[in-house]
């Protein structure tokens, strides 16, 4: 027998992304706290989430695989789903996408073309640096993502309405 | 199951901590019920469960694992003045007995991370950490792994009570160092950076010289100019003759020319002097950057951008230069003419002295204050430019693909929007100064008035001279300069601190690849190669390769094979030693790379990749690039087994045609063609074809296919690709995903095996019948005796 394999033909039917919906799919947080999943039937114990558009669409276009990272399909709008699981998937994203958020600047430093940045997160007082800030601070409308050396992210929701001696020690690099 | 343990107050044992935590968080862990002597590997968090910041300490040791948290703060010493302490508190901590637990898991997020507990009980999240942590947090897995493989963790690790700590912040700092980068003295970089000078002392000395000469030369003329003139000439106080008067005033025209006269002359041995050494000091900059940059393992090359390493050797030299050369002169001039000018004013009148000295602090300060807010605006309008210089750049990489989908307009618009803001920055910039500038002008003329104003009551009052004054009056025009440039000067300064440092960084970056001092000869290899329980990662906890044992005989062919991604080309680097295993090794005629002789290594193994670099230079230089002493017949045999010789003979000027950048253009088969070329004059013992011909069309394979063939005899070959039909002359085939090895054996057998290989064939060759070529030669064959076997 050759014809175990059968040789993948690429047409739109294939390239169309499935989609999951309330009516071919479920979500619910598993004892363990992780997400399952029952859909078109089949139960999958942990569901990881990766969303396509995570700056500007957070909520829309989620891509859902099975823990060896096997696409399962794709959520149009979180919104479709009833409220129980709309929490329960909303709660595994905003872990996986969990950024501190910072609440006020108290110092930028530019020293030897590091920029030393001390911040408030909620109560606690966090330093960190970043470096090449064309590339480490990305503004998307008001909210503006730092990255320091060490890769971790940071967060401004908006910095309009951070107080304003923050606004103007962020502003020099922002475009 | 975790079980909570309130911490116990008050305690502990006596003994000291065998663990790498510091020996006062030992201590605070031991109060709290922990004994830390055991511990086996201990790492530090920063995160609880909830993703909330707060410190966290892991160990583990035969007996468990455990995690503490608290809060660690940075005190100054109460018995050590200027000393920093770190106090410990520890709230809680969570212990699991070893035998429950299964293993752990190192989940990572976008700007977080998780380790994940597995015990019969399924997985509980033990902690999150921030993301840069991750590597510390895998470190700790691999390290329970170990131990619950063998029950032995060898060498104990994690947390590092020895790491030097900032005397400012009490964080952790480079070796060797006492101060962390945030508060490294920019005074220890210029210290660094004179050194540069140390063999030109002599020199220095002289253009010091030169240079207080000159302003002290500047600091007499208004004496003349001004004070003799008026006091001695104009106001006749001897009452002197016309005759004599006139031989006076030509006296003192003669002594002011000359003494400026002297002055040039001073300025043009200074400037000599300094045009003297700069070149060669800064000749010697460029070749320490460059020779350091040379020694630099590949992944240093990865991990930078190539433009922003350009900046290092070009701009951040030219930037040390330009301080050197133009500001240093500049900075002991203005001091020598400020302090000369001052003793000066206050020998003339101490008290208008006084006066001014109380109102240079305002206009300093709002020099320097205009200076911050300058620097701010400025930078923004930097920003724009580089957005315009990007938007350009990206615009004319990309003409085909913008002219291809009929972009034109977008692309102006884009374009448009990013000068419409620069301009608007750059207004903003224009206005700030043409508003600030006359205000300063103001204040100095406030000032001068004020002089005037008392001065001329002096005068009046005939406490002061008509001449003393007026001279006065040019002495505090001459501390303008100085005033000003004195009040920017640090901002230069720190332009030129932040090159140098980044000139240190790459002078100072440790090459990752390193020669042993007593690295083994090995310039006759066998050839036989072996990669045993090789690990490798680029980043930390992702895994390239893992655990993988491969086995290729001197003089054999070993074809790999594998999806996108699945370490293929890692491989290829370990065994050329462009990288070091994390852990296992690649051996060599039985011998680890990593102790035989690097010059050794690149000159017994050649790579031809798909990514092919030519040289700026003539066809014959990049072929004998590996070699630079083979005769122009060894050149001529080398492209022929590459089959290049007859395109190169069609090039304009064949041979001596120029290549690489701004040369000649060649097709993607020519090129690599000349690289082959460069591998046939190079004779390497062992052989990698790193997907060699994957961008050629199918006529160029074949022809390229045959060089290899003939470049293949007597050599170990490691062939990667992902086209098979390129790999039917393998002696052995493995096949790769995710970094192990799922399947080994000749091509046939790989075949008959009807796994991962065999599933590749068939799509390979449904794919090649789809575009009409039906036959797929030996694979083919093979498939028609397989399936007669069957039947």
């Amino acid at each position: 027998m050759s014809g175990e394999i059968k040789s993948q033909t690429i047409s739109p039917e294939t390239l169309a992304a499935e989609y999951v919906h309330p009516a071919n799919c479920s979500f619910r947080t598993a004892e363990n706290g992780f997400l399952s999943a029952v859909i078109n039937g089949k139960e999958y114990k942990r569901v990881i989430l990766t969303r396509a558009l995570p700056l500007n669409f957070p909520d829309d276009y989620i891509c859902v695989t099975d823990a060896e990272k096997n696409e399962l399909g794709i959520i149009e709008h979180i919104s479709e789903f009833p409220e129980e699981q709309r929490k329960a998937v909303n709660s595994e994203l905003s872990q996986r996408y969990y950024c501190p958020v910072v609440d006020e600047i108290i110092s930028v430093k530019d020293k030897m073309g590091n920029f030393y940045f001390d911040v408030k997160i909620g109560d606690f007082k966090k330093s960190f640096t970043v470096k090449d800030i064309s590339r480490s601070i990305r503004q998307v409308g008001n909210s503006v993502y730092l990255t320091d050396i060490d890769g971790n992210r940071f967060k401004i929701e908006d910095y309009e309405k951070i107080p304003p001696k923050s606004r103007r020690k962020i502003e020099p690099y922002l475009y | 199951m975790p079980e909570k343990k309130p911490p116990k107050k008050g305690g502990g044992a006596k003994k000291k901590p065998e663990g790498r935590f510091p020996p006062a968080l030992c201590e605070e862990l031991r109060k709290a019920g922990l004994e830390t002597r055991d511990f086996m590997f201990c790492c530090t968090g920063d995160m609880d469960n909830d993703a909330c910041y707060r410190d966290a300490w892991l160990a583990f040791d035969k007996k468990g694992f455990y995690i503490a948290f608290g809060k660690a703060e940075v005190l100054k010493s109460k018995n050590r003045k200027k000393a920093l302490e770190t106090k410990y508190t520890v709230d809680e901590i969570i212990s699991v007995p070893a035998n429950e637990i299964d293993g752990f898991e190192v989940e990572q997020y976008v700007s977080t991370g998780r380790l994940v507990m597995n015990s019969a009980g399924g997985q509980t999240s033990v902690t999150r950490f921030s993301i840069g942590l991750a590597g510390d947090f895998d470190g700790f897995k691999k390290a329970f792994d170990e131990f619950k493989e063998t029950g032995e963790y060898t060498h104990r690790g994690g947390g590092d009570e020895n790491e030097s700590k900032c005397k400012k912040c009490g964080k952790p700092c480079p070796p060797g160092q006492d101060y962390c980068r945030r508060h490294s003295k920019s005074s220890a970089t210029a210290v660094r950076l004179f050194k540069f000078f140390g063999g030109h002392s002599a020199q220095i000395a002289l253009i010091l010289l030169l240079m207080i000469s000159e302003a002290a030369i500047s600091v007499i003329v208004p004496q003349l100019s001004t004070r003799t003139l008026y006091d001695k000439v104009f106001a006749n106080p001897d009452g002197l003759s016309q005759a004599q008067l006139v031989k006076m005033l030509g006296s003192l025209v003669l002594g002011i020319a000359g003494i400026r006269v002297v002055r040039v002359l001073f300025q043009a041995a200074d400037n000599w002097v300094t045009g003297s050494i700069m070149p060669r000091i800064m000749f010697n900059l460029k070749t320490k950057i460059f020779n350091s940059m040379q020694k630099l393992s590949l992944s240093f090359y990865s991990s930078k951008q190539t433009g922003s390493l350009m900046d290092r050797i070009l701009r951040d030299a030219n930037n040390i230069y330009n301080f050197f050369v133009d500001g240093v002169p500049r900075i002991i001039v203005s001091t020598a003419t400020m302090a000369g000018v001052l003793v000066i004013m206050f020998r003339m009148s101490w008290r208008l002295t006084l006066i001014a000295l109380f109102a240079l602090p305002v206009l300093f300060a709002t020099l320097v204050l205009g200076d911050r807010l300058f620097r701010n605006m400025h930078h923004r309008a930097w920003r724009y430019y580089a957005k315009i210089s990007s938007i350009t750049s990206d615009n004319i990489n990309g003409q085909r693909v913008i002219k291809a989908f009929a972009r034109e307009d977008d692309e102006f618009e884009n374009f448009s929007s990013a000068s419409e803001e620069l301009r608007k920055a750059e207004l903003r910039l224009s206005l700030a100064e043409a508003t600030l500038f006359p205000m300063l002008e103001i204040l100095v003329f406030l000032l001068s008035a004020a002089v005037l104003g008392i001065g001329g009551t002096m005068v009046a009052k005939g406490k002061m001279t008509v001449g003393t004054l007026l001279s006065y009056i040019v002495y505090l025009e001459m501390l303008k300069e100085p005033f000003g440039f004195m009040a920017w000067v640090s901002n230069w300064w720190s332009r030129c601190a932040d090159s140098a440092q980044r000139v240190f960084e790459v002078c100072d970056a440790k090459p990752d690849i390193t020669e042993k001092e007593n690295a083994v000869p090995l310039d006759d290899m066998r050839g036989d190669v072996e990669l045993r329980e090789l690990d490798f990662e680029y980043e930390p906890a992702h895994p390239v390769i893992r655990k993988m044992n491969l086995k290729v005989r001197a003089g054999t062919m070993l074809g790999i094979v594998g999806k996108t991604g699945a370490g293929k080309t890692t491989i290829a680097n370990l065994i050329s030693r462009l990288y070091d295993a994390k852990e296992g090794s690649v051996l060599i005629d039985g011998i680890d790379v990593r102790d035989i002789k690097l010059a050794d290594i690149r000159k017994n193994v050649g790579m031809v990749s798909q990514d092919i670099y030519l040289f700026i230079g003539s066809v014959a230089d990049n072929i004998r690039y590996a070699k630079p002493d083979a005769s122009m017949d060894e050149v001529i045999a080398a492209a022929k087994a590459a089959s290049a010789h007859d395109f190169i003979m069609k090039l304009p000027d064949a041979y001596e045609t120029r290549v690489g950048s701004g040369g000649q253009r060649l097709s993607g088969g020519e090129r690599q063609r000349i690289s082959i070329a460069r591998t046939i004059i190079q004779n390497p013992k062992i052989l990698i074809l790193d997907e060699a011909t994957a961008a050629m069309d199918t006529e160029t394979e074949r022809r390229i296919q045959s060089s290899l063939t003939a470049l293949k005899k007597g050599r170990t070959t490691i062939a990667i690709a992902h086209r098979l039909s390129t790999l039917r002359d393998s002696d052995y085939l493995a096949v790769i995903d995710e970094g192990r090895v799922i399947e080994y054996g000749t091509y046939r057998e790989l075949l008959q095996q009807k796994g991962e290989f065999y599933k590749q064939y068939k799509i390979q060759s449904e794919a090649l019948k789809t575009i009409g070529i039906v036959s797929y030669e030996t694979g083919a064959a093979a498939e028609d005796d397989d399936e007669k076997k069957e039947e």
